[in-house]
């Protein structure tokens, strides 16, 4: 608190004493009152003002200075009220009590819309299961009557299913709640799953998978690297350049303290401009624009995925040459259940 | 020939599963009589059973560890919930295996067949015709000639043995090489089986593979 702002804001209790005091002086004069009681009474009538305006401010600074110090060091400035005492002045108990309502009727709205978000998550998850069933249907369908199903069909469908498990990952990344189980996990199987599910899209693109060094075990969810892995893959295919000798290289390097694995592509690349960006949310990009409808959320996903693990996860790039992006993983067996 | 119980309440998926592993060559049963599926299950007797885990009455994780006190049939679980929880929680109740829809027919096809595999036998030795096949090793020997095979070659050959007498498509073969960790293109396919029937032409087993035109390949 601020004295001059505070005296500012007195001002008219200083101005009143002020004419106050003047009428007394005039009217002591009038009835030629002892200038010795006219001293004393000044003296008494200006520590009563001064007394009652410090103690004022003292009792005001202290609840307030503490009020704003703690909103400052808190990151979640709505609890503030929890780490103050109520004041014990007037107006500062009204403040009190109003925050007080303020936070009620607010705590009650988050809650209300962190069970909107659980049951809009919790009917997302059901409606992917269901969803699934007929996508099952229908691959079924497609492998037992190719007369009737062509190869684009079941292309279709596999990117109907990709479509339907972004969303998935999407609710699982954007929840805090933890749904994922750190389990010790081989990564060859990992990436042998992302290249069963990727085989005919990789060999239809004519892109040779090369996969070295992977035989290793890393500490991680399986299906959420699986589906980080698959949508880089996915990415790799989508973005690949006119060229004989496509190629796709996995290769993982394990140290002492971490596993790293690392995609690398020859396809068109990332400008450099884009390149910090690529993680962000619906960020497209030059690529995204030029090449196919791009959502901007495959990356930003597997970032969220990432953090949520507690894995690393970044990108090298240049132009029409390759792209490279890295998944660090710690060798930490803190998390194991 | 053996018998694959389909316990799914998905009619069109029962239907068209049963089509698959008919096509494959296995016998598919359909529970019918979900309420009191674990005695129906002993009395069919199946080799393996596909288990989805939504299905009425009961759920098929508890299912499983209620059959798994009388019996030791080899189950797959199969699920559209991808998650791995409930992925370690089927396993801990005794599934041999996990998939979830959807699924790629061609990959659940291997899955069946590994599972059966490993719980039937479990010898690396197989033999075809007067040959005798080290799979592990990926010798073929006939009398005192060996001839060795590459792993390509070996995962090729055994896939062909393993379906003799039925057409094998090349998308069938592509799966399981790369279920092996072997990423091969198309060319690579071809150029393996070619290398293969020369070494089979070699100790006299001319036209041991043939081809059907459009359709795959064929070990007789």
């Amino acid at each position: 608190m601020n004295i001059k702002k505070y005296l500012k804001d007195k001002l008219y209790v200083i101005i009143t004493f002020s004419i106050i005091y003047f009428i007394l002086i005039l009217m002591f004069m009038a009835f030629k009152i002892n200038i010795q009681v006219t001293l004393v009474s000044s003296i008494l009538l200006f520590l009563f003002l001064v007394i009652i305006l410090t103690t004022e401010y003292y009792k005001k600074k202290s609840f307030y200075t503490n009020l704003l110090n703690n909103i400052e060091a808190l990151d979640k400035a709505y609890l503030v009220l929890e780490t103050i005492n109520k004041p014990n002045f007037y107006d500062g108990e009204i403040l009190y009590q109003a925050l007080y309502e303020i936070n009620k009727s607010m705590n009650e709205f988050i809650k209300m819309l962190e069970r909107q978000m659980a049951d809009f998550k919790e009917y997302i998850e059901i409606w992917i299961h269901e969803v699934k069933i007929p996508i099952s249907s229908l691959s079924l369908m497609a492998h037992n009557h190719k007369d009737k199903f062509d190869k684009k069909t079941s292309e279709q469908l596999k990117k109907i299913e990709n479509y339907v498990e972004q969303v998935l990952y999407y609710v699982r990344s954007e929840n805090a709640e933890k749904d994922y189980l750190i389990n010790k996990v081989s990564l060859k199987k990992v990436i042998n799953n992302v290249a069963l599910k990727n085989k005919d899209d990789l060999l239809t693109n004519n892109i040779t998978l090369k996969v070295e060094n992977v035989n290793y075990e890393v500490f991680t969810d399986s299906k959420w690297l699986e589906y980080i892995i698959n949508q880089i893959i996915n990415n790799s295919i989508k973005y690949k350049r006119n060229i004989n000798d496509s190629i796709i290289k996995i290769e993982a390097v394990e140290e002492k303290d971490k596993t790293t694995i690392m995609i690398e592509d020859n396809g068109i690349g990332i400008p450099s401009t884009d390149l910090p960006k690529i993680f962000e949310k619906t960020f497209t990009g030059y690529n995204g624009r030029i090449k196919t409808k791009s959502t901007g959320m495959g990356l930003n996903i597997c970032k969220n995925l990432c953090e949520k693990l507690g894995h690393k996860i970044y990108a090298e790039s240049k132009v029409d040459k390759y792209t490279k992006i890295y998944i660090v993983i710690a060798k930490n067996n803190f998390y194991l259940v | 020939m053996q018998k694959i119980l389909i316990i799914e309440d998905e009619e069109i998926i029962c239907n068209e599963l049963s089509a698959l592993l008919e096509n494959s060559g296995y016998i598919p049963l359909i529970l019918k009589n979900f309420k009191d599926a674990k005695t129906e299950i002993l009395k069919l007797n199946p080799d393996l059973i596909l288990l989805d885990i939504n299905i009425p009455y009961m759920n098929g994780e508890l299912l499983l560890r209620d059959l798994r006190k009388s019996s030791n049939i080899p189950v797959i679980m199969v699920t559209s919930k991808n998650s791995e929880t409930d992925e370690v929680l089927s396993m801990s109740y005794g599934a041999d295996d996990y998939i979830t829809k959807p699924y790629n027919p061609n990959i659940l096809l291997l899955r069946i067949f590994a599972v059966l595999k490993r719980t039937t036998t479990n010898s690396d030795v197989i033999n075809y015709k007067d040959l005798v096949i080290n799979m592990q090793k990926g010798i073929i020997k006939k009398d005192h000639k060996e001839i060795i095979l590459t792993k390509n070659e070996m995962i090729i050959f055994n896939y062909l043995l393993n379906h003799q007498n039925k057409i094998v498509s090349r998308d069938e073969l592509m799966t399981d090489l790369w279920n092996n960790n072997e990423y091969v293109n198309d060319n690579a396919l071809t150029v393996n089986i070619s290398r293969l029937r020369t070494k089979l032409k070699d100790i006299g087993y001319d036209d041991a593979i043939q081809t059907r035109k459009g359709i795959g390949y064929i070990l007789l």
